[in-house]
């Protein structure tokens, strides 16, 4: 009896989860011109090259996907390497105050960002950086560091001290202890963070229409909502396409890296 | 207080080391406990001088600091002044005396705890019954995986999605016309308030999977003995759930729900994307009211303002959730 309830409640709740993936997956197929305005239930044509292609080139999701894929695989990786020095400092090196760093640190991601937004602007149109890649890319990399500083610290406190004494006593400097030592034995955690705040900058969307107007430098979240506030326009099946596309990264690497993907929001439970 | 932590934490370099020292040279043997090799590090003697550290450190403080820690007391300080991004005089607490007495303000206030309640009672309570249900079952972690699905989509595109299933004319209205119940279909997004308990249910959706994942690994996390001694003394079903499995789940409890009340109070990208706050900013939330007031309204003062109670919520609110990352805190686990 239990179990009967047991299974036809996980049954009812991954059913109930599926739906709309499968209604996004079957809308998208449609062809725009076949769209009668009502959501389909069943894939009607398979149109959906043309839906993509459409969403990709007219509807201008493909520039801001490359410029995208450059933001969040740079920042992602300058955010990985800045974190673990600092984490490194605060960790192995005789540097006083270490909790006051952390806090200092860590502190970047507690607060909303709607606390940070308004003098950021300010300072960007100051600085002739509004609306500029490299504005962009510095604020995500600030963005990101304080999270993947906590999570490489955490890391970091782990590992025995004397490995970086045995080092010191065969003469290595700090640059050789980090890069040959620290950063080799903690590669699964470097790629955790960096698989985190790939994520994070990929999904951003208040920094990218906060900080940019041209389609051109605007990343790709911030596209798509343009795309969809042309709802009635551009019709809804090229807006479906468009929101696939831009999932396809995260989904990706979530099934390809998923015990990585999840390590990252994870690693605060335990 | 600083002092009191950093002796508490391995990485304390500041601490006095001689202590150490006589009693190695009175041991003779050459073999020492990890943590007297520790202190050894700590004293410095061997790594140089304590401000060796701060260049590694200081890329992480440029960004960190010029980039989000300065905005944050800018942000601070503008919210005593009336700017309109043009001009700016000092008007003291007035932007705060006007949060009392703004209409939109009171609703948007009444909308983020709607969204805080939302969050604990669905994603939190669902990811519980979902990740209990699906612990020990088979095909349970295949279940898992597809409920955490969504969590690799971004807000932004989760709305595109919903918004296609909760407009007038979308598949939620179509289904219930289709079962018969086209008194229980409505304008899902265009009336208060179920406009923002729809929105808290496409969160729910999106937000579920990462709770599952998280009590999974605290429900993996009870010992079986636990477990097995309880059903000895014939404990079952409600009983043991309620007074076995619940309370050793308490520490990824207390995660979740810290976890699920801040991501609740910065709740931006669905809503904004889904309805922009309206239609007459009725489905806003403060993390919105800040936006539109300060990017829209060009009242960058009382923006600001709003954004500095969003933040002291955020960070009273999640205090106990914040308390377990403390660097103190991590090193007597350790």
């Amino acid at each position: 009896m239990g179990r009967i309830f047991r299974n036809l409640f996980v049954a009812g709740c991954v059913v109930l989860w599926l739906i709309p993936l499968y209604l996004l997956v079957v809308n998208a197929l449609t062809p725009v011109t076949a769209y009668t305005g009502r959501p389909d239930w069943a894939p009607r044509g398979f149109a959906v090259w043309e839906n993509l292609s459409t969403a990709w080139s007219d509807a201008g999701i493909g520039d801001s996907f490359l410029s995208s894929l450059v933001y969040a695989v740079v920042c992602g990786a300058a955010a990985v390497v800045v974190a673990a020095m600092a984490a490194f400092a605060v960790v192995v090196l005789p540097i006083p105050k270490p909790v006051f760093w952390f806090w200092l640190i860590y502190s970047g991601t507690l607060f909303p960002l709607q606390m940070f937004l308004a003098p950021l602007f300010g300072m960007y149109a100051d600085g002739n950086l509004y609306d500029t890649r490299l504005g962009l890319m510095l604020v995500y990399v600030a963005w990101a560091v304080p999270f993947a500083f906590f999570l490489i610290r955490n890391q970091m406190t782990t590992m025995p001290p004397e490995v970086t004494e045995a080092a010191m006593l065969d003469g290595a400097s700090f640059r050789r202890i980090f890069w040959r030592i620290h950063v080799p034995l903690m590669g699964s955690s470097l790629a955790a963070a960096f698989i985190f705040q790939f994520t994070a900058v990929w999904n951003d969307l208040l920094f990218g229409i906060t900080l940019s107007r041209s389609p051109d430098i605007q990343p790709v979240m911030a596209a798509l909502t343009t795309l969809n506030n042309a709802y009635a326009s551009s019709g809804p099946p090229v807006i479906l396409a468009g929101a696939l596309i831009v999932s396809l990264p995260t989904l990706v690497v979530f099934l390809v890296f998923r015990g990585l993907f999840l390590r990252g929001i994870t690693a605060t439970a335990r | 207080m600083t002092d009191a932590m950093s002796t508490a934490t391995p990485a304390a370099t500041d601490g006095p080391g001689a202590a150490g020292k006589p009693l190695r040279i009175r041991r003779r043997i050459p073999t020492r406990t990890p943590h007297q090799a520790a202190d050894g590090i700590r004293a410095g003697h061997r790594l140089g001088h304590p401000l060796v550290g701060i260049p590694w450190a200081l890329p992480a403080l440029l960004f960190v600091g010029i980039l989000l820690v300065y905005p944050f007391f800018r942000s601070v300080y503008g919210s005593f002044f009336e700017d309109n991004g043009f001009t700016s005089h000092y008007t003291g607490l007035d932007n705060y005396a006007r949060l009392a007495d703004d209409p939109i303000f009171g609703r948007s206030l009444l909308n983020t705890v709607v969204w805080v309640a939302g969050t604990l009672l669905l994603p939190v309570a669902i990811g519980l019954a979902i990740a209990v249900a699906t612990h020990r079952m088979r095909l349970g972690r295949l279940a898992q995986l597809l409920i955490v699905l969504p969590y690799a989509i971004s807000g932004a595109a989760t709305a595109v999605l919903w918004k296609f299933i909760l407009t007038s004319e979308g598949s939620l209205n179509e289904v219930l016309h289709g079962i018969g119940l086209d008194s229980l279909s409505r304008a899902w997004l265009l009336e208060w308030p179920q406009n923002t308990i729809a929105m808290i249910v496409a969160s729910t959706w999106q937000a579920t999977g990462l709770n599952v994942v998280l009590f999974a690994i605290g429900l993996r996390a009870i010992p079986r003995e636990t477990v097995e001694a309880a059903e000895l003394d014939g404990a079952t079903g409600w009983r043991m759930f309620r007074h076995i499995t619940l309370p050793q789940l308490r520490s990824v409890t207390v995660v979740v729900v810290g976890m699920a009340i801040v991501n609740s109070l910065k709740a931006f990208d669905l809503i904004w994307v889904l309805t922009q706050g309206g239609p007459a900013r009725s489905s806003e939330t403060l993390a919105l009211t800040m936006y539109r007031e300060a990017f829209r309204l060009f009242h960058v003062g009382y923006g600001s303002a709003i954004a500095l109670v969003l933040s002291v919520i955020v960070v009273a609110s999640s205090w106990m959730y914040l308390r377990r990352q403390m660097p103190d805190m991590s090193a007597a686990k350790n």
